[in-house]
């Protein structure tokens, strides 16, 4: 048993990190808030040469063939610098092309020229292997070919094409793009059901990795901030009031990421509580970056309410991705449905 | 990363499973101090002959000399055995011992760890006095050396059986130094010894297990000191990180066990609205399922802190993140309990019982106090563990 990163993998964490702050730095979210795309088309092919998309992708399909634990640590990476582009999509997506035996998607996704967007269902409508309709939140669907879309029992690739009559909306997150379309009978591309790749499940454990890296972040802004402010001719963080509230900052962030591993790796080997661990790291990861993300701008103060401050955006983040294929009330329903952990 | 046991960790697993199912006590683990004594000391004995005592201690003073990981998997099968806590022998096995195995003179460690590992031995802590609780380093209790001995004058409190116990790790100042951190002695006491008082406090659980203790000139041989005399504080923070840290595994495991027993109460049982089980009470399902994901996450944070203590050899600061979230979950918890057994929670009863929802409540305020209180935690953790300023 090993729930602790190994070399190699604080190694891959560093790379990805040194990319994201100098190729997407957080500064960007605000430059490119009125281009139609959050990501530079040239910056996010240079992510996906790099193989930030095909990090969990087998050898075979041209991937880097590396586990889940792997995976949850980019996204946490992902996370905790606010990387703009659909990268929790595009990773599901050339999974799914590659169950499906489409080389040439995979392909143009491996060397950055195909992205995938998310379409979540916002209605009542269906999704199976045979169609789907209803109206959709299209996730950084913009520039994005192919659209994933997550049902419960399996996931399917459909062509952005299916959507039209797209409405570009408002996004609480101004590092992740947001439309609506509503489709009456849409065409599936490539379908994988749940029994073939948990999908959703991989989808949920990502999500709640970048919310713990949000986590992290938030927690770790707020610490710095509380060394370095300096009020009544101390640093706030002298104060209990301040001290504290970082304390329990760092104490979600790191309950938060341990779950996130713990789940990883239960995953990976078929544990049958793998469902179990995954939705109590989402939950956990939920709450942990919310929360942090609110602190965050508290101690802040002033500066942590305007836009130039970055302290905002890690909390957009976390409500965005607490959001993404299932509802946090969801979650909590699913969760208790789960029988008692291994 | 990996969550794979090895072959040798799988078979370790089984033999513990069955020899706690062949040997586990059949009777319900009684109330007065006194029938608890007994006990907890034989049930610690038949552990001793099982070879299960002192898991991870070394094996020149009577352990397995295992590592902490088979100390975790011998938690598992033990809470999912529904065995009760160690308690008594909590301060023995957890905090004295470990204490003594890395502070103590080999005559003291050839004297005391063998006895607390047979079950032959109850230790007891006194570090607390009314002045000195989160201040411990005020602590007032005075000895003077006279001859080859310690006079001891003073007062203790919060010593968990000191009734029952019979050797006491007991912090003394000896001297008063410049700093209030200098001049404190670590002490083995005879809890027999001529001089000690002990009265009993009941809690507002309704047990008794805490206690007072009075010391009127009692005589502490020289040769009970653990380190040097006026050298006790770096003595007791080992023996405090110890505590916060692999410490409270076993509660935490239990508290997993609890949770989901909390689950089946409220699926089992009829909810606010009289008709319909408590878990289809939406409020009730959703605060169930959040404390349940932080118990898990709470396992996972314990699991990671293990990996890291493997790796590097006394428990850093990363213990009290454990020790408070473990305290905030545990309270979190049984307050909702109180919700979920709706009119039940009118009727008293003890956390040793059956269903004893109430008695834990009540008794859970104690685990945001004890061992440090949540504030001092994150005073801890705050400076220690992210730097900020004192």
């Amino acid at each position: 048993m090993d729930l602790l990163p190994s070399d190699e993998q604080l190694e891959l964490i560093s790379t990805a990190s040194a990319f994201i702050e100098s190729r997407m730095p957080i500064e960007d979210i605000r430059r490119r808030i009125d281009e139609p795309t959050s990501v530079d088309v040239d910056i996010w092919r240079e992510g996906a040469e790099l193989g930030l998309t095909t990090l969990g992708l087998s050898e075979v399909h041209g991937g880097s063939g590396r586990g889940l634990d792997d995976e949850v640590l980019l996204f946490a990476t992902f996370g905790q610098h606010l990387a703009t582009g659909p990268f929790l999509a595009t990773t599901l997506g050339a999974r799914i092309a590659a169950h499906c035996g489409d080389t040439e998607l995979v392909a143009k996704i491996s060397d950055g020229r195909a992205l995938v967007g998310l379409a979540q269902l916002r209605d009542d409508g269906a999704v199976s292997p045979d169609g789907f309709k209803g109206t959709f939140d299209l996730i950084d669907a913009a520039g994005a070919g192919h659209l994933l879309v997550i049902a419960e029992d399996g996931a399917a690739l459909v062509e952005a094409t299916e959507f039209t009559g797209v409405e570009t909306l408002e996004s609480i997150d101004p590092g992740i793009r947001l439309a609506t379309a509503t489709v009456t009978s849409g065409r599936i591309l490539h379908w994988v059901s749940a029994s073939v790749d948990p999908i959703r499940t991989r989808a949920l454990l990502l999500s709640a990795a970048g919310l713990a890296g949000v986590a992290q972040a938030a927690a770790d802004m707020a610490t710095e901030h509380a060394k370095t402010r300096v009020q009544f001719g101390r640093p706030i963080g002298v104060h209990q009031a301040v001290k504290h509230a970082c304390t329990d900052m760092a104490v979600r962030a790191d309950a938060a990421r341990s779950q996130v591993y713990f789940a990883a790796a239960a995953l990976q080997a078929g544990r049958r509580d793998s469902d179990f661990q995954v939705l109590a790291a989402r939950i956990s990861s939920s709450r942990a970056a919310i929360d942090n993300g609110a602190a965050n701008i508290q101690i802040q103060g002033g500066m942590g309410y305007t836009y130039e401050h970055n302290a905002h955006l890690f909390l957009k983040r976390a409500h965005f991705l607490s959001h993404l294929v299932a509802e946090p009330t969801a979650a909590l329903a699913e969760f208790l449905e789960q029988g008692a952990p291994q | 990363m990996d969550l794979d046991f090895t072959k040798e960790q799988v078979e370790f697993r089984d033999q513990v499973r069955t020899w706690l199912v062949e040997n586990k006590p059949t009777e319900p683990r009684p109330r007065n101090n006194a029938e608890i004594r007994d006990y907890d000391l034989s049930w610690q004995h038949a552990q001793w002959k099982g070879g299960w005592a002192g898991i991870a201690w070394p094996t020149e003073y009577g352990g397995r000399g295992l590592t902490l990981l088979q100390q975790l998997i011998w938690y598992e099968e033990y809470a999912a055995q529904g065995l009760p806590g160690i308690d008594a022998n909590f301060v023995g096995l957890n905090h004295a011992g470990p204490t003594l195995i890395t502070r103590a003179s080999e005559e003291q460690k050839a004297f005391h760890l063998p006895r607390i590992l047979r079950g032959e031995s109850l230790w007891c802590q006194g570090f607390s006095e009314p002045d000195a609780g989160s201040d411990l380093a005020s602590l007032k209790t005075k000895a003077i050396v006279d001859g080859d001995h310690l006079v001891v004058s003073g007062q203790k409190i919060w010593t968990s059986y000191a009734d029952i116990g019979d050797y006491q790790e007991l912090l003394v100042r000896t001297e008063n130094g410049d700093s209030k951190h200098k001049g404190i002695t670590w002490a083995i006491c005879d809890m027999k010894s001529p001089g000690i008082t002990v009265r009993p406090i009941k809690t507002m659980e309704g047990g008794a297990e805490f206690c007072e203790v009075f010391y009127d000139d009692v005589r502490v041989p020289l040769s009970n000191v653990v380190g040097e005399l006026g050298n006790g504080w770096s003595v007791a923070m080992s023996t405090l990180s110890f505590e916060r840290g692999t410490a409270f595994t076993a509660n935490q495991v239990r508290l997993a066990r609890i949770v989901e027993k909390l689950i089946d109460y409220a699926r089992d049982h009829v909810g606010p609205d009289r008709r319909r089980p408590a878990i289809a009470d939406d409020e009730l399902a959703r605060r169930l399922a959040r404390v349940r994901a932080s118990v898990a996450s709470l396992r996972a944070m314990t699991y990671v802190g293990i990996c890291e203590n493997m790796k590097s050899d006394t428990p850093g600061p990363k213990g009290s993140m454990l020790k408070l979230l473990y305290s905030e979950v545990t309270k979190e918890a049984f307050a909702l309990a109180m919700d979920i057994v709706g009119p039940e929670a009118l009727r008293g009863n003890s956390r040793w019982d059956e269903h004893g929802w109430v008695g834990s409540y009540l008794y859970s305020f104690s685990q945001s106090i004890g061992g440090g209180t949540s504030e001092i935690q994150r005073n801890i953790i705050g400076e220690r563990v992210l730097g900020l300023p004192r």
